[in-house]
């Protein structure tokens, strides 16, 4: 046995190409650009192998505005359609002709020095195998580039009376695509998502049966409200999102010696008061010492990477977080994928910097200083001779200036990825991508300004629209980058932290005490009457580690989506998972014995899944907890409904 | 073999399933890999030059850690003997034992290591890995260094070795976790954040991550039923989850990419609770006398541990004496009888896994290696002139007592490296170091980046490995520049 041996631990998604490949291919960011309608069979690194031969040699005359003997490189159709290449064989291509003809005359580029014999051998490879073109890519000059200040797009007239401001947008989306409406979600699915999506929590039976019971015309809004209105349920709940994209946590690396600091308890009550979002990202771009914590960034003792200096940390994670943008690559040097340049992450490191800031290209001193810069002028810029605090102070302001659209979009397309499985401009963090609707994403994003920078507005917007209100769909596959047509919500996996405040709500097992950073923070009149605390108030543990809670080390936009077999090990034999689950059994028993096994088992169904089980699952429950019901029993139950895909997908 | 049955959670529509389908169902798994953010391998390095792999010489790889820096003049690199005398200059002690011989004629390791010598014959042993000082001394960090190839901080999660060779090469048996870790608790000890950071599959996503096996002993703990169920039970449970997926009211979701990606872990992890292979993990099921062989050490039975796991079929296991910060290999005081102590742990099991694996016939295909993250010495931090600050807990100018003999310092100049089968040769001698202090490499020297190119090149992995992570090219050795030191290798 030996590579290639396909096994449960791999997986499987490499290596059986030419459709494994196919589907496999992708950063963690930026990828739609590269996963769509990728080429079959190849795992060619089109964009840092084939672009900088094409760019030095032949963009230009036929790349952009230029298609000299009208051929365009521009995309891989007109490349195609040039009939210069035929993808699979080099041999009958054109290009591969003209660029290692003996002839001068003929040879291409044309009174330019010859490719090397290394370029030519990758583009051969190249067509080879297939030609393949990272979708989305084009020489044209840049077709997309996010527009700078906010638009207001006009909303669409309401479709039959739907008149939700996303509704509106997206019936005509739909119409203007010809998608069929996606079917209206019942009352029982609504309530549990909207629970957890909002507060992160399972409704209880009487929640579930109050709002059922309910005849009112108005019932989903009141429950909305009152979910947006529980601060303390969604400040818990929305901790660790945050925690993920600010990447605080109450421990991990640079701790150690203080080359990190916490910035919990500024997080907590931001959360609790639903600061408004411009404050809320001033206050941690130009910080008190209680939210100083995030522009700090990580740091270890010791030489680092010029790379992972704080300053150039500091740009890195202002840019990704606030603006959906990756200045990684251009933080080494000038991007070969976007438009950043070394020198613009460098300027807006250099806003942090304490003294002079050398550029580094490739951890090599340049002898350049960098300048206090911001990345968009249009909007101002910063004097680069005023103080570090004053920088700071400046660049919070531009950054949440009412003309940055970018500011705005970024974040209610993290909060539209969170509630709809997906975001309108997909990963997140690749904001310099097309919308799959710029009116969408502009309209929740002037609304976001217009209101007061009230994330609790935006989520209340989407959340009572027919859209969200609408069943998930069944995909036989994930859905692609660039021919991405939206088509009802997407599901999404419990997070870690769900995950295990809702094995604690079902088993009554919270532990009594948050983390100590926590329990300092707390007032006395938070922590009076609470008998448990949330798992986003205590430290990660084995279990919430399995299930994705990360390490924190970087920001984290988006966790992995899917149950790994390891993490399913976890959930069949963990001790910590089957010893809260025996420890929760007698609770369990009391609170929803009441007599017969048939009215645990739908008290159960009711707490976990939100619904009444069927005749034949009844069945299969009693068979599981006996008659009478026994505690071995409960316990296997509870474990069996937890594992269900029904219980962890939330739809 | 997993996989060459369709999943029972496959869906009614599916039970048929043609192989055609069942890839189709698969592929599904890849989407949903995707969609994690699973990174794309690159078909060439930065130049354009298509990455060949090499053929491998090993099958599988055990990593003997000798965590907290051991010092080589006191192992495998002795220095002049200077036994403990009362009011002898500290600058004076080389080495703490007395040189012995081994199997080949040209190499003599230190006292306390008799029965590696004896297999001395069968490894190559490489005196000249030198490791960057970093600055500043942090066992942790070198640590995270040389298991992932990167410097902390990084802008993306560095996968841990053991995740690159079961990302790239995939298990050796699909129902052994490939990449498996002994020896070190996570938690409850310092620097546990630390050790954390790097412990970890990384941007690979926790299907390559590591399986965990916190204390050899308990291993089997890890692939049995939950303390307290009994295999009936256990079944029984699983069984009923079947029931209750094929009656589940949400049919619309049946042929759903989550839902049958999810169901398809859950089929996996139970396989391999259900798999004769979990006996590998259970220490008592070996021969008394031949376990015995191992010695009672935690090392010793992570060491008999890894010889069962990699007969089964593992493809990375890591066996570490287990990082705790001033305990074992990390001797800041006291350093003599520790590293006496620490060698009484090593010596037996390191040679008795050789032994073990050549009788079976697996020497040859299986890659044994013993490291650390740098060395010690007497007088010196990191290297000469580096400004990592002095962490000696037994500064002295002349011997006072035993606690102040030892090499308590962290020497970054020179590292003892031991390595066995698997395509290596055989009773070799690789690289030398200044016979006086400091005793940095003066023949040969090999970095990190050139020492995980050997690895992975005996493992059948290009050096140049690359995948495409936020759209930029990570290599598995530092830039894809590491180069395998080809003379090591048989």
């Amino acid at each position: 046995m030996g590579i290639g041996q396909k096994g449960m631990w791999a997986d499987s998604h490499y290596r059986w190409s030419p459709l494994g490949s196919a589907i496999l291919c992708c950063g963690v960011a930026i990828a739609p650009l590269m996963s769509a309608d990728r080429v079959l069979g190849t795992e060619f690194d089109f964009a840092h192998n084939v672009v900088p031969i094409l760019r030095k040699n032949c963009v230009e005359c036929h790349g952009g505005r230029r298609h000299e003997g009208d051929f365009s490189l521009n995309t891989r159709e007109s490349l195609l359609e040039g009939g210069a290449v035929s993808p699979g064989h080099a041999a009958d291509s054109r290009l591969i002709d003209l660029v290692s003809s003996d002839d001068k005359d003929e040879r291409m580029p044309k009174d330019q020095p010859p490719l090397g014999a290394d370029e030519i051998k990758t583009l051969r490879e190249w067509v080879d195998v297939g030609a393949p073109w990272d979708a989305g890519f084009t020489f044209a000059a840049s077709d997309y580039d996010p527009p700078l200040r906010p638009r207001r797009p006009e909303l669409p007239a309401a479709i039959e009376g739907r008149d939700n401001s996303v509704d509106r947008i997206l019936d005509a989306y739909l119409k203007e695509h010809k998608v069929a409406r996606p079917t209206p979600l019942g009352d029982a699915a609504f309530l549990r998502r909207v629970y957890l999506d909002i507060v992160g929590l399972l409704p209880t039976p009487e929640q579930l049966h109050a709002f059922l019971s309910s005849q009112d015309s108005n019932k989903r809004e009141q429950v909305v409200d009152s979910l947006l209105g529980n601060n303390q349920a969604y400040a818990e709940h929305w901790l660790s999102f945050w925690n993920d994209l600010l990447r605080n946590d109450y421990q991990g690396t640079g701790y150690i010696d203080g080359g990190r600091t916490q910035i919990s308890a500024w997080l907590y009550k931001s959360l609790l008061d639903n600061k408004p979002y411009d404050e809320f990202a001033r206050e941690l771009i130009a910080p008190s010492p209680e939210s100083a914590g995030f522009i700090r960034g990580i740091k270890w003792r010791g030489n680092v990477n010029a790379s992972q200096k704080q300053e150039v940390q500091f740009a890195q994670n202002v840019s990704q977080v606030f603006l959906g943008l990756n200045m990684k690559c251009a933080s080494c040097h000038d991007s070969f994928i976007d438009r950043w340049k070394l020198s613009e992450t460098y300027g807006l490191a250099a806003i942090y910097a304490d003294g002079p800031l050398e550029i580094n290209r490739c951890d090599k001193p340049t002898g350049k200083m960098a300048q206090a810069a911001w990345l968009f002028p249009e909007l101002g810029q910063i004097d680069s001779a005023t103080p570090k605090e004053q920088r700071l102070k400046r660049l919070a302001e531009l950054m949440t200036d009412h003309e940055n659209g970018r500011f705005t979009r970024t974040i209610v397309n993290r909060i539209w990825h969170r509630l709809m499985g997906r975001g309108i401009v997909h990963p997140v963090d690749a904001m310099q991508t097309p919308p799959w609707s710029a009116d969408l994403l502009d309209y929740l994003a002037v609304h976001l300004s217009d209101d007061g920078y009230d994330l609790k507005k935006t989520i209340r917007l989407i959340v009572l629209s027919n859209a969200y209100q609408s069943e998930s769909l069944a995909l036989g596959s994930q859905p692609g980058g660039d021919g991405f047509v939206f088509a009802g919500p997407i599901a999404k996996r419990m997070t870690a932290e769900e995950f295990t405040d809702a094995l604690w709500q079902l088993t009554s097992t919270g532990p009594s005490k948050p983390h100590k950073s926590v329990a300092d923070f707390l007032t006395a009149d938070e922590k009076q009457g609470q008998k448990s605390y949330r798992a986003s108030l205590v430290a990660c543990d084995p279990l919430m580690r399995s299930l994705g809670r990360p390490n924190r080390e970087q920001v984290v936009s988006d966790r992995p989506a899917m149950l790994t077999t390891l993490e399913a090990l976890d959930l069949s034999n963990s001790a910590l998972l089957a010893k809260t689950l025996s420890r929760g059994t007698p609770t369990v028993l009391k609170d929803f014995a009441g007599g017969d096994g048939a009215s645990l088992i739908d008290g159960l169904y009711a707490a976990a899944l939100s619904r009444v089980p069927t005749e034949s699952e009844r069945q299969v429950a009693l068979e599981i907890v006996g008659t009478p019901a026994t505690e071995q029993g409960v316990e296997d139950l509870l474990w069996v409904i937890m594992m269900l895909p029904e219980y962890q997908i939330i739809r | 073999m997993i996989f060459s049955n369709q999943s029972r959670l496959i869906p009614p529509n599916h039970s048929g399933a043609t192989r055609r389908e069942f890839l189709r169902a698969m592929a599904a798994a890849g989407a949903a890999a995707l969609m994690a953010g699973e990174p794309k391998k690159l078909f060439a390095d930065s130049s354009g030059v298509k990455i060949e792999h090499p053929i491998a010489k090993a099958d599988s790889c055990i990593l003997l850690w000798m965590a907290g820096g051991m010092a080589a003049p006191d192992t495998f690199d002795p220095k002049r003997y200077q036994p403990f005398e009362v009011g002898l200059p500290v600058e004076k002690v080389m080495s703490t034992f007395p040189a012995i011989d081994t199997a080949v004629d040209n190499i003599k390791i230190c006292q306390g290591l008799e029965q590696i010598a004896s297999v001395m014959d069968r490894g190559t042993l490489i005196r000249s890995h030198v490791l960057p000082d970093l600055g500043h001394i942090l066992h942790s960090r070198h640590q995270y260094h040389w298991h992932t190839g990167y410097v902390p901080p990084q802008t993306v999660a560095a996968p841990h070795i053991g995740a690159w060779m079961a990302k790239v090469l995939g298990p050796l048996n699909p129902v052994i976790p490939p990449f498996i870790n002994i020896g070190q608790r996570l938690e409850g000890n310092g620097e546990s954040e630390e050790l954390k950071a790097f412990t970890t599959g990384g941007f690979f996503g926790s299907e390559y991550g590591p399986f965990n096996l916190p204390v050899a002993e308990d291993a089997m703990l890890a692939v049995r039923p939950p303390k307290g169920m009994n295999a009936g039970r256990f079944e029984n449970r699983y069984r009923m989850f079947e029931r209750m997926v094929k009656d589940s009211p949400q049919t619309r979701y049946a042929s759903d990419y989550q839902q049958q990606s999810m169901l398809r872990s859950i089929d996996s992890a139970h396989r391999l609770l259900s798999s004769k292979e979990k006996a590998a993990f259970d220490l008592s099921l070996e021969k008394k006398e031949a376990a015995e062989k191992y010695g009672a050490s935690d090392f010793g039975r992570g060491c008999l541990l890894a010889r069962r796991l990699v007969e089964s079929g593992a493809r990375y296991v890591e066996v570490t004496t287990e990082y705790i910060p001033f305990v074992h290999w990390d001797t800041h005081e006291n350093g003599h009888a520790t590293a006496e102590q620490m060698k009484r742990d090593i010596d037996r099991p390191v040679a008795q896994l050789i032994l073990d694996l050549e009788d079976r016939g697996m020497l040859d295909r299986t890659l044994v290696i013993l490291a650390s993250e740098f060395s010690r010495d007497m007088m010196i931090e990191g290297v000469p002139g580096s400004t990592a600050k002095d962490q000696s807990r037994a500064k002295t100018d002349v011997l006072k007592e035993p606690i102040h003999y030892g090499l308590h310092r962290h020497f970054t100049g020179s590292s003892s490296v031991l390595m066995f089968g698997g395509g290596t040769k055989r009773g070799f001698l690789y690289g030398e170091t200044a016979v006086e202090r400091p005793c940095l490499v003066t023949k040969n020297p090999i970095s990190l980046e050139d020492m995980h190119a050997t690895i992975m090149h005996l493992m059948g992995i290009s050096p140049k490995t690359a995948f495409d992570v936020e759209r930029r090219p990570f290599y598995v050795t530092k830039d894809g520049k590491g180069q395998p030191v080809m003379d090591v290798i048989a």
